[in-house]
């Protein structure tokens, strides 16, 4: 497939703070990114180098072939942006933000109307585009900011924690207006929801102090941690001496303590019944067992170290 | 660029339109009220035998054109850029930051114009008309000239400063040299000659000196409105490149 953005050795300070250096990677046109990672991981500054808020201090980054320092304004036209604080102006109405943004890129009234309308629908949001947009809850803003990047009709969106503020109904109005649009524009987002990122995921960049250190689809990611299962097992009490003998089991992987549970990863489901039987003498209140999921990938020990 | 500012300022006047109103009247017939009529009593005609109340009546457009400057710059560059709202996006349209700017200051002017014009039109009938049509119009051109001027530093302060209360200070400074060091109230014979002297270079000194020239001697004074023009030109453009480091776009 055709790199629709592609990062040369890339970098960014703040200050003497190195945000990030050396990011080399590429998208593919149509394709659906999803960046995840820990505060400060730099998730944020690097979409907002690709909307082109900020300029990268090395490096070179090509959208569409351009590069985005020397052909910033022929750019602008092809991306989307929402950032991931409300940025709407509180004095005008969500109608009027939107009307604004269609205006600063040259498109006609009948234009902005039609896609106003049609996005609107798609995200519920046709019965508050009268309102003024410091009258309104921060999740409809979300809405209405996703709404702002999309007037332009952009070939890219880049996309700040899109669902922030949302509810049930909300998120998923999103999320579907999103994936209708996989294939036809390249999106890339970052997020703090990791189940929204295990459902909508095409290809997930996983960051860490400012650089890459996981890249793929979700089923590729868990490949070298498929045949680990999580188990907890709760007991009336649990002392720390039986703690201790159980976790002594080397197959028990990375145990941990949780009131009167313990929680721990296994490669077989037979661990399981070796540290119910270790346990003969405690009293089982219950058990169960779960399949690894980007939450358990993301934690430090796992991408770290490893299991 | 400007006609989606300008539908904009509209949008905003439309939602705030009883203070908008209220500001556009008060303002004028405050200022003939605590200037024109108690200077007029003191200051009974000026030097060069010109009555006062005719005579600072150019001044008092400028002011008027200089307090209605005031709150669209604060509001749509200060205001937008300090809480972090609305202004990333404009600056992510497909406009160099030059015309951004540049359309910053002529809508800032556009609507100041308004304020002018309705401005003249209440301040006659409050001092019965004391020039004549021709001077009228001089007056509205050379206003435009004057918040030009005044615009870019606004912008400036706009720009450089991140706090509201230094940016308010500031403004407040700006006024009162305005007030008291252009020319507006007093002509700069009552200073001392050093300190006139200076002050009769200010720009806006320059253009409202043009302008009194033109309507009460007929000279006209190219220097005294070529000078401004180059500047509002010259500092647009610098006022642009502080934008950009400022954004470090």
């Amino acid at each position: 497939m055709e790199a629709s953005i592609t990062l040369k050795k890339v970098g960014k300070l703040s200050g003497d703070i190195t945000i990030f250096a050396g990011l080399t990677f590429g998208v593919e046109r149509g394709s659906m990114v999803a960046i995840v990672g820990g505060n400060e991981a730099g998730k944020s500054t690097l979409l907002k180098i690709l909307a082109g808020v900020e300029n990268p201090e090395f490096g070179s980054i090509f959208i569409n072939g351009l590069d985005i320092v020397k052909r910033r304004i022929e750019i602008r036209s092809q991306v989307g942006y929402v950032p991931n604080k409300i940025d709407l102006d509180p004095w005008l109405t969500l109608e009027q933000n939107i009307r604004f943004t269609g205006y600063l890129f040259g498109l006609n009234d009948e234009t902005i109307s039609n896609r106003l309308v049609s996005y609107a629908r798609d995200l519920g949001l046709v019965e508050f585009l009268h309102s003024p947009a410091h009258s309104v809850s921060s999740g409809t803003l979300k809405k209405t900011m996703v709404l702002r990047a999309l007037i332009h009709n952009p070939k890219i969106l880049l996309l700040d924690d899109p669902t922030a503020f949302m509810d049930a109904d909300s998120n998923s109005q999103t999320w579907n207006l999103l994936k209708s649009m996989k294939g036809a524009k390249t999106i890339i987002y970052c997020s703090q929801n990791l189940i929204e990122v295990e459902n909508a995921h095409d290809r997930i960049l996983v960051m860490q102090e400012g650089k890459i250190v996981l890249d793929g689809k979700l089923s590729r990611l868990l490949e070298s941690f498929h045949e680990y299962t999580q188990f907890q097992v709760e007991f009336e009490t649990l002392s720390s001496k039986l703690y201790k003998k159980i976790i002594l089991n080397p197959k028990v992987k990375n145990p941990s303590k949780s009131g009167k549970s313990i929680h721990f990863y296994g490669k077989e489901r037979k661990v399981l019944f070796e540290v119910i039987n270790t346990a003969a003498e405690a009293i089982l209140v219950d058990f169960g067992l779960k399949k690894l999921g980007l939450q358990d990938l993301l934690e430090a020990k796992f991408s770290s170290a490893g299991l | 660029m400007v006609r989606a500012l300008l539908i904009r300022r509209l949008w905003l006047v439309q939602n705030r339109i009883f203070p908008t109103i209220s500001f556009l009247v008060v303002l004028p017939a405050l200022l003939h009220i605590c200037i024109t009529l108690v200077m007029k009593n003191i200051l009974v005609r000026s030097i060069n035998e010109i009555p006062y109340e005719s005579w600072v009546f150019p001044g008092i457009i400028m002011i008027i054109s200089a307090v209605s400057l005031f709150p669209n710059l604060y509001r749509d560059l200060f205001d937008l850029r300090i809480h972090g709202k609305a202004l990333i996006p404009m600056t992510l349209a497909p406009i160099s930051k030059l015309y951004l700017i540049a359309a910053f200051l002529i809508t800032a002017c556009l609507e100041s114009l308004v304020f002018v014009v309705i401005g003249i039109g209440i301040l006659g009938i409050l001092s019965n008309f004391p020039l004549s049509v021709t001077s009228y119009f001089l007056i509205t051109v050379y206003a435009l000239a004057f918040s030009a001027i005044l615009g870019n530093l606004m912008i400036t302060f706009s720009l450089i400063t991140n706090r509201i209360a230094t940016y308010l200070m500031t403004i407040l400074i700006m006024f009162i040299l305005i007030l008291f060091g252009s020319g507006i109230l007093v002509e700069f014979e009552f200073y001392s000659y050093p300190i006139g002297l200076i002050l009769q270079k200010f720009p806006t000194s320059m253009i409202l000196s043009s302008l009194r020239a033109l309507i009460f001697y007929e000279r006209f004074d190219w220097f005294g409105i070529a000078l401004p023009f180059v500047i509002t030109i010259a500092w647009t453009w610098l006022n642009a490149e502080l934008f950009r480091r400022k954004l470090r776009q």
